[in-house]
């Protein structure tokens, strides 16, 4: 019998006692997801269950999986009574696929946290037996059956047998493990399992960091939450609006003015003239004042009152012109005036509450993703908030405008004009599909390329180091050409698309000829009219398309508000901040000549430091900050060149050396441990192309880093995230060493491979470090002088010279810089003993 | 000159005669070594479960600590193989997908309606973090439950799916 705390292996097992239960489970609480372990058992196996079962026997628990033993989907049930546990396939038939226990029998439950699958297993005295095969989905679920079978298992004891956790050694048993670091007791775990939240409409889980589904997020939601930002500039937006409904109404005046024109003036005048006759008397019926006055005016002259008429059309159309372009601009600027306002509001809001989250929230996100909510999402709203939701009003009026006049014109005609109209809809709507998951793949692929961008540049330390920049350009050049080819196939369809709608509307404009020119001829319709039909047919077309796409417009707007959105929503929770380390590597004996460097040209970094170094010496570099440890290091790397002055390597001034070759025997380990997105694997194997797995396994093992890794249910093929986020500081210093290892060079430079990380994990790093400069020369940069106790030499920088060169012993006895260095962190580390 | 460092002693790799693996009336894996000692409640484990299933387990006793690795499965003595790979069969599960019948969704999750090797499955998937092209026209899924799925080659699959797979990748 295995009490409950019998699973003393590793802090990260799973104890199921019925006190770390706590009662009530609180995941999901109605809908198709309510969760029960009383499900309806098929009648086929209600049969077959009252077969074994004895008189009264009651079921009291029957759950179904949605795993069979042989890994493939499927049904299997799991009923339990008072007296016996039962294990059925689906058909309930007896035989291999029956497994019955009694419960008496029951020492112990077990649920065994598998990659991808866990199974529930009873423990007798004799044996076990594997009662239930599930996916991950189930686990709330079982985790209920569980704690329910204890109560069954052991009435009336206040707490159950010892449900014993498979704890079982590390790796994937541990399904759903935090990525980090030891977890202290099995009930935190537990809580994080059940308390998965799920969304009570439709069972979707619901991202921690949201806390609203977003499946359900109804987009009219966050629309109208958009309207917030609006609110401020209403006394701006109004008075817009109402600027834009004048304007597209005045704007359909002239068409109508210039039908005027052609029946009431230019047709009499032109068939007068044509028969000989005098010019005739025009009436015209709008504006009459005016034009009259006009007429009257050219009535003296020789052209005659009809040519008064046309100057006073034409001046209406151009004054009609000017206004609405005026109106355009002044609405334009106060529009864009809110837009800006809206942007920036946005934006500040956004990135001050980005600002206020915590690093969790950034491990969780790449830089890029980031970067576009708040640039291009932001904008995108704008433009929906300020353009697209007048204009999807405005032409909607529009449209409504214009049949109103064209059929109280002409109603016969209205009807022809409207034939290609639905085939603009379907084609617009079918087409904008088409474009957007074009355009999805493509942008996907664009935001691949940000990531590597954002993932190497940062990194080209690392990158040169490793004298990787071949490989990285390779990989660069992968994605540019999948963007090629997504943007040769949006090309495909927007080449096809432009000539394509010009061709329905000229066929409009076909059909009004032809319809029209027949209703003249049947005296049915004027020439005047014909005309208007044509201006209004092409005016037509872009308001519908705009309406068409006005879904694709509300859903796009949605997504951009929800991305925005998720950012403001997040609350902060509260993560530690580790320092991460990097190891380098450098080859044989070194020696500085009189060495200076200036980063600026003003201040001397290194001010003639000269000293030697032995092969498979390791030099400790100690001083203050800015005493030019650091740049003595990046010398030596080659990131720099000394200005005067020179490095011997191996008997060759170091600029003599080939860069590339000098960095393949250089291995760094840098204060900020830079790993790349990609997986644990990838990333030891980033020192040495083609590296085998057999190497990659063993150097892990120098640097202390197999046992965490195969920890992870990824083991070596863990995705490490953006820049390591998802493994700890400490995970991706041993990560690096184990990088640096399995690269083995000649010059290892350590440049702060232990700050700020905790005393356990640092003599674990220690110890790998240990490993990693027997046989080598090292460079050692520390602040915590202990990390240099493998030191054979101490060289002490001053202001970027060499202060004192010794070993520890001597430099104690020389009582200078490094005596006092050293009393001063005894009496540190004596205050951070306790 | 210099010799490199000699990391392999640190490792164990298992000699694939020497070692017994047998299962237990409790389910539970016993490996018993040539030198005599044996431990019980083994766990194993795959240091590439992505790429290497069978090569490379890692057998870690009850304690946690390592016993040893077994480079290849295949080249253990049968009944300890068959053992391993059975227990490896339960332990890990990724089904493989062979068709995608539709993947809908705007907003984060992406709910996935597949058919696999093991049967027929609908998942949700939520970020595109969780979905891993590699070489080879290899792709991985991991579900909002923490469920794997694999596509063994993107390419081999029918258009539509091929289509539909497009958009996410």
């Amino acid at each position: 019998m295995h009490s409950p705390m019998s699973g003393s292996r590793g802090g990260s097992s799973r104890r199921m006692g019925m006190s770390s239960f706590g009662g009530k489970p609180r995941f999901m609480k109605k809908g198709d997801f309510e969760l029960t372990t009383k499900e309806e058992v098929p009648e086929l196996l209600e049969k077959r269950a009252q077969e074994i079962l004895d008189n009264g026997e009651e079921i009291k628990i029957a759950v179904s999986t949605d795993l069979q033993f042989d890994g493939t989907y499927g049904k299997d049930w799991l009923l339990v009574t008072d007296k016996r546990l039962i294990a059925f396939n689906q058909n309930g038939v007896l035989g291999h696929d029956m497994r019955e226990v009694t419960i008496t029998s029951v020492e112990d439950i077990e649920v065994l946290e598998m990659y991808g699958n866990n199974i529930l297993k009873v423990i007798t005295q004799e044996n076990a037996i594997e009662l239930a095969r599930y996916s991950k989905k189930l686990t709330p679920k079982f985790n209920l059956t569980v704690t329910e079978l204890e109560r069954l298992t052991s009435p009336g004891k206040p707490e159950g047998p010892g449900i014993r956790a498979q704890g079982k050694g590390p790796g994937p048993g541990r399904g759903r493990r935090g990525r980090r670091g030891p977890r202290p007791d099995g009930m935190q775990g537990l809580q994080k399992g059940g308390d998965r939240v799920r969304c009570e409409k439709c069972g979707n889980p619901v991202p921690s960091w949201t806390g609203v589904c977003i499946n359900c997020q109804q987009n009219s939601k966050l629309i109208f939450r958009l309207f917030k930002y609006a609110f401020p500039f209403l006394y701006i937006i109004i008075p817009a609006f109402l600027i834009m409904m004048l304007i597209r109404l005045v704007s359909l005046y002239p068409a109508i003015l210039s039908r005027d024109l052609i029946d009431k003036i230019l047709t009499p005048v032109g068939s007068a003239l044509a028969a000989g006759e005098q010019l005739p008397v025009t009436t015209w019926g709008h504006l009459q004042g005016f034009i009259n006055t006009l007429g009257e005016w050219f009535g003296t002259m020789p052209l005659g009152g009809s040519f008064g008429h046309l100057v006073g059309i034409v001046i209406i159309m151009a004054s009609i012109r000017v206004f609405s372009m005026g109106a355009s601009s002044i609405r334009g600027y106060m529009m864009a005036w809110v837009g800006q306002n809206i942007t920036r509001r946005m934006q500040n809001e956004t990135y001050e509450h980005l600002n206020a989250l915590s690093i969790d929230f950034f491990h969780e996100r790449d830089t890029g993703n980031l970067m576009s909510r708040i640039t291009s999402d932001v904008s995108r709203l704008r433009d929906f908030i300020a353009n697209g939701l007048q204009d999807i009003v405005g032409d909607s009026l529009t449209l409504i405008y214009m049949c109103i006049i064209m059929f109280s014109f002409h109603w016969k005609l209205a009807m022809w004009t409207l034939i290609p109209i639905p085939c603009i809809i379907i084609f617009t709507i079918y087409f904008g599909k088409l474009m957007s998951k074009v355009y999805s793949v493509l942008w996907k692929r664009y935001a691949n390329i940000s990531t590597i961008l954002s993932s190497t540049i940062p990194g080209v330390r690392v990158v040169k180091a490793f004298a990787r920049e071949r490989y990285e350009i390779s990989r660069f050049s992968e994605l540019t050409h999948q963007v090629f080819s997504g943007e040769m196939n949006a090309a495909k369809l927007g080449s096809l698309y432009r000539p394509m709608m010009e061709f329905i509307t000229y066929s409009g404009s076909i059909i009004i000829w032809f319809v029209g020119g027949w209703q003249i001829f049947q005296g049915d319709l004027t020439l005047g009219t014909l005309f208007m039909f044509q201006s209004y047919m092409m005016r037509f077309f872009g308001p519908v398309r705009t309406l068409c796409q006005m879904n694709e417009r509300f859903i796009r707007a949605g997504t951009s508000a929800e991305r925005v959105f998720e950012i403001l929503d997040t609350t902060p929770s509260i993560a530690d901040k580790q320092d991460a380390v990097t190891l380098s590597n450098i080859k044989g004996e070194i020696e500085f000549r009189d060495v200076f460097f200036t980063y600026d040209n003003e201040k001397f970094a290194l001010n003639g430091v000269s000293f030697e170094v032995q092969p498979g010496e390791m030099i400790g570099l100690v001083g203050h900050s800015g005493a030019g440890k650091s740049t003595l290091v990046n010398l030596i790397t080659r990131f720099y060149d000394p200005n005067r002055g020179e490095i011997v390597i191996d008997g060759h001034d170091s600029k003599d050396i080939k860069v590339k070759a000098l960095r393949q025997q250089i291995g760094v380990v840098l204060q900020d441990p830079f790993l790349f997105e990609g997986t644990i694997a990838e990333n030891i194997g980033y020192s040495k192309p083609g590296a085998s797995q057999h190497e990659i396994i063993a150097a892990a093992k120098a640097a202390n880093a197999h046992d965490f890794i195969i920890k992870f249910p990824d083991g070596y093929d863990t995705m490490v995230g953006e820049r390591g986020a998802r493994v700890s500081g400490g995970e991706r210093q041993r990560i690096s060493i184990a990088r640096a290892i399995l690269k083995n060079p000649r010059i290892l430079i350590l440049d702060e491979a232990t700050s700020s990380i905790d005393t356990e994990t640092e003599s674990k790093i220690q110890e790998a470090l240990e490993r990693l400069v027997r046989g080598r020369t090292v460079f050692a940069i520390a602040h915590r002088l202990s990390t240099l106790k493998y030191a054979n030499r101490l060289v002490v920088l001053k202001e970027g010279e060499v202060d004192e060169i010794g070993t520890h012993e001597e430099l104690i006895e020389q009582d200078g810089t490094y005596a006092n260095l050293c009393q001063k962190q005894t009496e540190l580390s004596k205050i951070r003993a306790w | 000159m210099y010799e490199p460092i000699k990391v392999t002693d640190e490792l164990v790799f298992l000699n694939p005669n020497e070692v017994s693996i047998t299962r237990n009336a409790f389910e539970e894996l016993v490996v018993q070594l040539s030198d005599g000692t044996t431990h019980t409640k083994v766990d194993v484990i795959r240091s590439f479960p992505i790429k290497e299933p069978v090569r490379y387990i890692s057998l870690v006793d009850s304690e946690g600590d390592e016993i040893g690795i077994v480079e290849d499965v295949r080249k253990l003595i049968p009944q300890s193989r068959d053992v391993l790979l059975e227990e490896l069969q339960k332990r890990y599960f990724m089904p493989k997908i062979t068709k995608i019948n539709s993947i809908d969704g705007h907003f984060g999750i992406t709910q996935w309606d597949v058919e696999t090797t093991q049967g027929d499955v609908e998942f949700g998937m939520r970020s595109r973090y969780d979905i891993v092209s590699l070489e080879n026209n290899r792709v991985l899924i991991k579900d909002v439950d923490g469920n794997r799925y694999e596509i063994e080659n993107y390419s081999k699959l029918d258009p539509k799916s091929y289509a539909l797979l497009q958009t996410q990748l």
